[in-house]
């Protein structure tokens, strides 16, 4: 095991259930690493998670407190929590299903209502755990499991949706990108206010094999590679391009919504006071 | 305001908020609505989270909510939608805070995906359901009596028991919610009140006592700060609910767990999580019999109704008796666990209740002795009348079967 992982995990729960290849623990392990630099403490974070690939492969990893919501939901049990908790640091960490799917309208609000907690959506572009079915982020026109012809949806960017709500911090990275990904996951820590990461990662076991044809890892990785950088490995262009890095960054710049709340009660209650209501 | 002293209690009334207002000799009378009522039993019982949202006949419980809690250090959150609500009453609560939600049908539907996540980790919280006539919305402004069994079958999956209870006036909604408070931290579970637009909407004389007297009845929240996080395999009460946030390392999840929480696919776990979810309320049944009787030890025709309409079930009983019947009432306020003790009379039964489909009755069939001898008397949308149930128990009494009534429906099948 190596030191992060002995430092934060729990030892009965690791390794994850997670396939071969997959991109899960490889991004777990970076978080751990920005939790490290920042020297936040196993008790400073409650993990959170949801349904699928993500939830089932996260959960109960993380050595502090975890929990695992229904499909979707998440959010809304955090938004209870860290009014219960407002002190600790909250890392919801759920796949493109809980977070751009079944899960989309309490995202929005969230970040609409700048909810202090850090939303890592380990995004590996469909609902692999169920046999790699397509979501709302996989790539217009790709086949999978439940578009055999081809996708004719088109995909959205849950980056784009969480920037328009409001969240004060956004940004988009990869399994491909080590360094990038530390470096936003502290900046998204050190937001007190709605920060949202997303990360994309290979399914070998589906996406890969029926939408990119191979089970192969590295060939997985490098075509996530190649679509941040816009060209493939033989100097051709990819059929799209997907800009990574920090995409908006006002943190700290507004109120964390359950302080606006805390502050509110104490407005009332000193008013009362004054007023020498009982 | 001037302290008033009062003890008001139905005789034939089972429930531990007899003791209590003896109890609570000061207080304030007032003027009040059931959803008020609501409101300050929740405040009394150190409810100190409202998240929900708005829908009538429920919304005046909100819009109180938003009022009271800042005022006593609690928060008001209104979701983006009933899910929200319930998920967000379950983070509080696991924070720490006691939690409560308040809706109607169409939002008690979406209510059930946070059932079970909040029994199956067994965090205490408390689910208002204002009944309006449906399916679906129904008339909003009516009365129904639909989710009877929906509150009991509140999430899918099977393997877990209930706590429903139903307030009948608005002075009862005000106690009958610090119980259900009381229950849901004992019992590690979400606890159901049933009520039904007319007790919401209704206002009613409502005694409250005096905000600065220490109401010792109220169970408080503890925390369990260490292994085992679920005691599997047993029936405990008065386990204390977990709490995240205090770095015990304690894990929730929807999964089958093991007694640390983690998630965990073998028989043994789940034959051992089922059975202290169903056994910690069929043990503990002696602790959840609330109910009002009137009748029963002469009685050749007992009423049987919950909710606003045991009002003038009640009512029609009494005048059923002062034309000579030999007529009892039973009034059920624990709906679930059903307390099947309550129909061991070998006599006729009348079911009164707001729908035509027949809910209340079925479970009166199975617990009586003999189900030809009970009848039904579904009415949709407004109260039964008491001229309806006079004719109805006459009727039984006399020839053995309900008269033909308009908009009085007797088939269930």
């Amino acid at each position: 095991m190596n030191k992060l992982a002995a430092k934060y995990l729990r030892p009965s729960q690791i390794p994850t259930k997670a396939c071969h290849g997959c991109g899960i623990g490889m991004i777990e392990n970076w978080i751990l690493q920005a939790i490290d630099e920042l020297g936040l403490k196993q008790e400073d974070v409650v993990f959170g998670t949801g349904i699928g690939c993500v939830g089932r492969q996260t959960f109960a990893t993380w050595g502090g407190d975890n929990f695992g919501a229904t499909h979707g939901r998440a959010l809304a049990v955090a938004t209870g929590l860290k009014l219960a908790q407002p002190d600790k640091k909250y890392l919801i960490v759920v796949g493109d299903g809980d977070a751009a799917a079944i899960g989309t309208s309490h995202l929005i609000h969230a970040a609409r209502r700048n909810l202090g907690v850090v939303v890592i959506c380990e995004d590996n572009m469909g609902y692999e755990s169920t046999g790699g079915q397509f979501s709302p982020t996989t790539p217009a026109g790709y086949v999978t499991n439940s578009s055999p012809y081809g996708m004719v949806e088109p995909s959205f960017d849950p980056c784009d949706v969480v920037k328009a709500a409001g969240a004060t911090f956004v940004a988009e990275t990869t399994a491909t990108q080590w360094h990038q990904t530390v470096k936003i996951v502290k900046r998204a820590l050190q937001n007190d206010g709605f920060s949202f990461v997303h990360v994309r990662f290979p399914c070998n076991e589906n996406f890969g094999a029926y939408a990119l044809g191979t089970r192969d890892t590295l060939k997985n990785l490098e075509w996530i590679y190649e679509h941040t950088q816009g060209r493939k490995a033989d100097g051709g262009a990819t059929d799209f391009v997907w800009e990574t890095g920090i995409k908006h960054d006002a943190s700290n710049s507004r109120p964390e919504f359950t302080k606006l709340l805390r502050d509110m009660n104490a407005r009332v209650r000193a008013e009362r006071t004054a007023a020498g209501a009982r | 305001m001037a302290t008033i002293t009062r003890a008001r209690v139905a005789e034939g009334l089972v429930a531990p908020w007899v003791e209590w207002e003896r109890r609570c000799p000061k207080g304030r009378r007032l003027l009040e609505a059931g959803t008020y009522a609501l409101t300050e039993g929740a405040i009394a019982a150190g409810c100190r989270v409202f998240a929900g949202y708005p829908i009538t006949p429920a919304t005046d419980i909100a819009e109180y909510m938003s009022k009271r809690l800042p005022q006593v250090g609690g928060y008001y959150m209104q979701c983006e939608d009933e899910l929200a609500g319930m998920h967000a009453c379950a983070g509080a609560s696991l924070g720490g805070l006691k939690a409560m939600t308040a809706t109607s049908g169409p939002g008690y539907t979406l209510m059930h995906d946070a059932y079970g996540w909040a029994l199956t980790n067994e965090i205490p919280l408390v689910v208002v359901d204002a009944m309006r006539v449906g399916p679906i919305s129904g008339i909003t402004g009516a009365p129904g009596q639909g989710e009877f069994y929906v509150a009991r079958y509140c999430t899918h999956g099977g393997n877990f028991e209930t706590i429903v209870l139903s307030p009948s006036s608005v002075q009862e909604a005000f106690w009958l919610t610090i119980d259900a408070f009381n229950l849901s931290e004992r019992f590690r579970t979400p606890v159901t009140i049933l009520t039904d637009q007319v007790v919401s909407d209704m206002w009613e004389d409502l005694f409250l006592p005096d905000a600065d007297e220490h109401l010792d009845f109220v169970v408080p929240r503890k925390h369990n700060l260490m292994m085992p996080f679920y005691p599997l395999g047993g029936a405990d009460l008065d386990v204390p609910p977990n709490i995240i946030g205090r770095g015990t390392g304690v894990c929730v999840s929807a999964y089958t767990h093991t007694e640390e929480g983690y998630d965990i696919e073998e028989m043994e776990a789940q034959w051992a999580q089922t059975y202290r979810l169903v056994n910690k309320i069929r043990h503990h049944r002696d602790q959840l019999s609330r109910y009002e009787t009137i009748g029963l030890e002469d009685a050749d025709v007992v009423a049987v109704a919950y909710g606003a309409d045991a009002r003038t079930v009640k009512t029609a009983v009494l005048e059923a008796r002062r034309q000579g019947l030999r007529a009892g009432f039973v009034r059920p306020i624990t709906l679930w666990p059903f307390l099947d003790e309550l129909y061991e009379r070998d006599c006729h039964y009348v079911v009164c209740e707001l729908n035509y489909d027949g809910q209340l009755v079925r479970e009166v069939m199975r617990a009586a002795p003999d189900r030809a001898k009970v009848h039904f008397m579904g009415k949709s949308a407004e109260l039964h009348t008491v001229a309806e149930v006079v004719a109805g128990l006459q009727g039984v009494a006399r020839a053995g079967r309900i008269p033909e009534l308009p908009y009085i429906w007797t088939e269930v099948r």
